[in-house]
């Protein structure tokens, strides 16, 4: 019986290695080669699903209207897509990228979600000059790296400074007055509040973009306690006393899905922390609707692509378009992150067509002054472009207030900031408890 | 940093309820070392792949989840008694490394195989009673958990009547206590192992319901942080010892919340080791352990 | 068909087979790339199996793996040192620490001994975020400058070769002291340590030796991944990474000096072949399944394969006549 086994073990072993041995290239015709860096596997599998997913859609939409015209091949080429599993860690991130540099010769990469990842590869993305545009991870410090060379790094995404400085704005902008005035509290009273932030860049970054908007243009804005959680609680309820205890008028949480709806339940219905929550962009996703359910009336989240709210404008109609697409290809509503990396594959296809040539270097080049009008994000200027110092593109985050519907049992989002793209006006609800009155 | 006594109740409150997940998770490890001598790396996600059983029947029935504890627990208790007879035994008696090292191989196994067969995302449902409270002076308490605490002292309970009241009480804190002699009074000291091994999965699936009846959410990786917590109970509360987990879970709940308040929220899992490691730099074999296995 | 004719040449086979790799690589960066940190994860693994020769099994050997990375690397990039010499520090940086952490642990016996050693590699990466944030770069990370610049002529060539020139080292410095009286002092601890106290033995001193040197060899594999990356984040602290050299030297074979070189190759080539397959999740549950099943059916490892495959064809053959 054991020699079975032993022999399966062997078997096993064997088979992987023929397998491994067997993986070879075929020739392919001409075309826009495109490697997009995902989390096929592990813990980030759910996003870097949906950024494969949405690559995909781009890819074909792009390819059925006859590919990309470059000048240099004189006729129009297809995108093809070379899948790249990260396997959301640092090894498996540098494997697969110097596989899609050296052996598939990809023209341009699309993707990268974690922070960690990214940096554990970009030493091999920058020593081959090929251009990458990085559509998830919020780090700004990938574009900002200087031991090695990021000029072939374009950065399509927010990044934790973008979070913090937007939401500042809102807060100044809408949520103090409008809290002020209906406590009959001085104009000038400044606004209290508390942050509480995953111990990880993410968190910390927009910890520091809070403090840094806050200081930098000095406003009525008082930061009453700041604390921090490790990545993963789901037990925030000592936190979240302690925060009461120091009566903020609005709580800043930095924090992922699994985190932050646990901690808007418990505050709401443990706690009884009665206070307006905000939110970071990348938790607007059907998930976050379901699990906070009541919890959430009247809460802010700041987003850039929702999937229950269009923004109003040139963009709604690609939304619309884009969210039927996915969900009659794929089966299920798409993301955030995908939102990007679907807009990175026709940047890069803009980028090609611009430079006339498939190039690595002419890609690089011709994405440093793309212009591609918006798409299904909403961006400064109307357009998607790089800046030229850390070659970030800047999206127009909005603000949507959150409502519990009793009679659907829904919790469905309106944009009440900023004006070009609001629904409705911010409103406070009857059971907020201001800080101090 | 002042905080009122009604405020440090609550939080001695919330650290009870997240006690009940720990010290029914400690429990099981300890009954499981005290019967087999054995460690089982891979119990957080016993825990998990509980909370998943509970949210599958919860999804086909619709039933109130509390009611599933009654279908949850013996899917465990039958699950477990599969691993200790496919797993652990084949292992037992040879080099102690051996065990941690297939229980490594479980979390992998259990992890990735949960992440097929449920996906990886995040699930949660909301229990019947999430809106009521339980108003006690001053205090608004949450149905959910103060039936949760009494669910789990239910169960505490009945654990102890079974180990002191019935023959298989009996016969397995014989095995505990000394292997040689229980085998030569005739006890089956291998069905005693499988039947520890699958009380103590049963306890984390009872955890693994009451997760996920409070509203927590849940994926395939869930279970190693609650793992190494009560693998720290029982260590410091000393191997074999149950009161000795009730008590470290308790001490656990404080020392985390004072680490949060004083160092950090960064700190809540790296303070369970230094308590730990000062422990058992002070005492090897833990507070209330007894001397050697 | 008798393998024993091919054993004593099999080290030299695979000292061929090694450095042929970038022949066959030639083109392929990939398998250059994969082959190199194949060779670093090796370093690792041995350095993992010295410790458990002495009895000692780590579950957290993460934290000398990255304690030797982040010293490593930021050696390099603020004195400017070259990252060939840094790596050196990062070893004996690990080293220092590893002894200290040592004398907690080498009184505790197996289970206990995995809980603190995984405790410890949470401390420390605690640490590394929280209190020493201002010299390691807290959760952002620090860069780690390229151990062999892309100035040199065939740059990841020589840094395959000079990552397995230093697993070379390794191992032959182990093999003489495995060979030796500290081999033997090992072997007798582990079996039996009240004997092995009885005839003069110190275990405590043998065991602290093992965790220092080992904790020193991990140290290098760290700073030889993260000069390799080119950057360092608090994740190398990371379980995954402590349970790696677990898989690698378990399913090779645990003790010997072969085993965490086939189990690393063996896993690598399995795990590289299943997402050629297009396996995701299901990678995991394999390599859980292998290490399980190994742990019951070869205790031994893959190395022990050939023999025990020997010894049932004779019991066959014996149950034939």
């Amino acid at each position: 019986m054991n020699a079975k086994y032993l022999i399966l073990i062997a078997g096993l072993v064997l088979a992987a290695a023929l397998v491994a041995g067997c993986t070879t290239q075929t020739a392919q015709p001409a075309a826009l080669k495109l490697g997009v860096v995902s989390s096929m596997t592990g813990p980030a599998s759910t996003t870097g699903r949906d950024m494969w997913q949405s690559a995909q859609l781009a890819a074909d939409e792009i390819n059925a209207k006859g590919g990309v015209f470059v000048k240099s091949l004189g006729n129009n080429v297809t995108i093809a897509l070379v899948q790249g599993d990260d396997e959301s860690t640092r090894e498996g991130g540098q494997k697969v990228v110097t596989k899609m540099i050296a052996d598939d010769k990809v023209d341009a990469l699309i993707g990268g979600f974690s922070s960690a990842v990214v940096t554990a590869h970009q030493s091999a993305v920058a020593e081959n000059g090929v251009p990458y545009i990085i559509t998830g991870a919020s780090s700004p410090t990938i574009t900002r790296r200087t031991d090695i060379n990021t000029s072939t790094m374009f950065h399509h995404c927010p990044t934790t400074d973008d979070y913090g400085a937007k939401t500042i704005q809102f807060v100044d902008e809408i949520m103090r007055p409008a809290i002020n005035a209906k406590f009959g509290r001085p104009a000038d009273q400044p606004l209290r509040m508390a942050v509480i932030y995953q111990d990880s860049p993410y968190g910390k970054g927009v910890l520091s973009a809070v403090n840094d908007t806050i200081a930098k243009n000095g406003l009525p804005i008082d930061i009453v306690a700041s604390e921090s959680y490790k990545m993963g609680e789901t037990d925030f309820r000592a936190i979240l006393t302690s925060v009461k205890a120091k009566n903020p008028d609005v709580v800043y949480p930095a924090a992922f899905l699994n985190e932050q709806v646990p901690m808007m339940t418990q505050a709401r219905r443990d706690v009884g922390l009665n206070t307006i929550f905000l939110a970071v962009e990348c938790n607007d996703d059907a998930d976050y609707y379901k699990g906070l359910g009541q919890y959430g009336d009247y809460s802010i989240i700041e987003s850039r692509f929702s999937p229950y709210t269009v923004p109003k404008g040139p963009i709604s109609a690609n939304v619309e378009k884009y969210q039927k697409d996915y969900a009659a290809k794929f089966n299920t509503s798409p993301g955030m992150m995908g939102a990007a990396t679907y807009e990175g594959v026709y940047v890069a296809a803009a980028a090609a067509q611009q430079a006339g040539s498939t190039g690595r270097a002419a890609l690089v080049t011709a994405l440093g002054s793309v212009q591609v009008p918006e798409m299904i994000e909403s961006m400064e200027n109307g357009t998607i472009s790089f800046e030229n110092t850390f070659r970030e593109s800047k999206s127009n985050l909005y603000m949507e207030q959150l409502h519990w519907d009793p009679a659907t049992q829904t919790l469905r989002p309106k944009i009440v900031w900023p004006a070009a793209l609001k629904e409705t006006e911010f409103q406070i609800p009857d059971w907020y408890r201001p800080g101090s009155v | 940093m002042a905080i009122d006594v009604g405020t440090l109740l609550q939080i001695l409150f919330w650290g009870l309820y997240a006690g009940c997940i720990y010290i029914l998770l400690a429990t099981g490890v300890n009954l499981i070392f005290g019967v087999m001598k054995t460690v089982n790396f891979a119990h957080g996600e016993l825990l998990m792949i509980g909370a998943y059983v509970t949210w599958t029947l919860f999804s086909l029935t619709g039933l109130n989840p509390y009611l599933l504890l009654v279908a949850t627990v013996p899917v465990l208790l039958l699950f477990g008694i599969a691993v200790q007879r496919l797993a652990f035994r084949p292992v037992l008696g040879s080099h102690k490394l051996n065990e941690i090292f297939l229980s490594i191989g479980l979390i992998y196994l259990f992890q990735n195989g949960a992440a097929m067969i449920w996906g990886s995302d995040y699930q949660s449902i909301q229990s019947p009673f999430a809106s009521m409270a339980v108003t006690i002076g001053s205090f608004r308490l949450p149905l959910d958990y103060v039936i949760i605490i009494a669910v789990t002292i239910g169960i505490l309970v009945g654990l102890q009547l079974l180990l002191r009241r019935t023959r298989l009480g009996l016969a397995l804190r014989a095995t505990s206590q000394n292997r040689k002699a229980a085998m030569l009074s005739g006890i089956n000291v291998e069905r005693m192992d499988m039947i520890a091994f699958g009380l103590g999965a049963a306890l984390a699936g009872a955890a693994g319901t009451l997760w996920v009846v409070s509203g927590q959410v849940f994926d395939p990786y869930m279970g190693s942080v609650p793992a190494v917590k009560a693998f720290a109970i029982v260590i410091l509360g000393g191997l074999g010892s149950i009161p000795g987990a009730i008590i470290g879970g308790l001490f656990y709940g404080v020392a985390e919340s004072a680490a949060t308040y004083t160092l950090g929220g960064a700190w809540k899992d790296a303070i369970s080791f230094i308590v730990l490691i000062v422990v058992l730099v002070i005492r090897p074999t833990g507070l209330f352990g007894e001397r050697g296995e | 068909m008798d393998l024993d004719r091919f054993r004593p040449y099999l080290t030299w086979i695979a000292l061929a087979v090694a450095l042929l790799v970038p022949a066959f690589a030639s083109g392929s960066l990939y398998l250059l790339t994969t082959a190199s940190i194949a060779l670093v994860f090796m370093i690792y693994s041995e350095a993992w199996n010295f410790l458990a020769a002495s009895g000692q099994g780590s579950l957290g050997h993460a934290a000398f793996f990255g304690l030797g990375a982040y010293a490593s690397a930021l050696t390099a990039s603020r004195f400017g040192l070259p990252p060939v010499l840094t790596v050196l520090f990062g070893g004996l940086f690990a080293a220092g620490i590893g002894l200290l952490i040592g004398l907690t642990c080498v009184r505790l016996k197996e289970w206990f001994l995995a809980m603190v050693t995984f405790g410890f590699a949470i401390i420390i990466q605690t640490l590394m975020v929280s209190q020493f944030a201002g010299i390691s770069g807290g959760w952002d990370g620090t860069a780690a400058p390229a151990l062999v610049p892309s100035s040199v002529p065939f740059a990841p060539y020589v840094q395959y070769y000079l990552i397995l020139a230093v697993l070379i080292g390794v191992l032959l410095a182990f093999r003489a002291l495995l060979r030796g009286r500290i081999g033997l002092a090992f072997a007798a601890i582990r079996e039996n340590e009240v004997e092995a106290r009885a005839s003069g033995i110190d275990p405590v001193r043998y065991r602290l030796f093992a965790f220092g040197l080992s904790a020193c060899v991990a140290g290098i594999a760290g700073a030889l991944e993260i000069h390799q990356f080119g950057y360092v984040t608090p994740e190398v602290f990371g379980t995954d990474i402590s349970f790696w050299p677990i898989i690698y030297s378990i399913s090779g074979g645990l003790g010997t000096l072969a085993g965490p070189l086939v189990g690393t190759v063996a896993v690598t080539v399995l795990w590289e072949g299943l997402r050629g397959i297009g396996l995701t999740y299901a990678r995991f549950v394999i390599v859980g399944l292998l290490l399980i099943l190994t742990v019951i059916f070869l205790p031994n490892g893959l190395v022990s394969l050939p023999g025990r495959i020997r010894a049932w064809r004779r019991r066959r053959e014996g149950e034939g006549d």
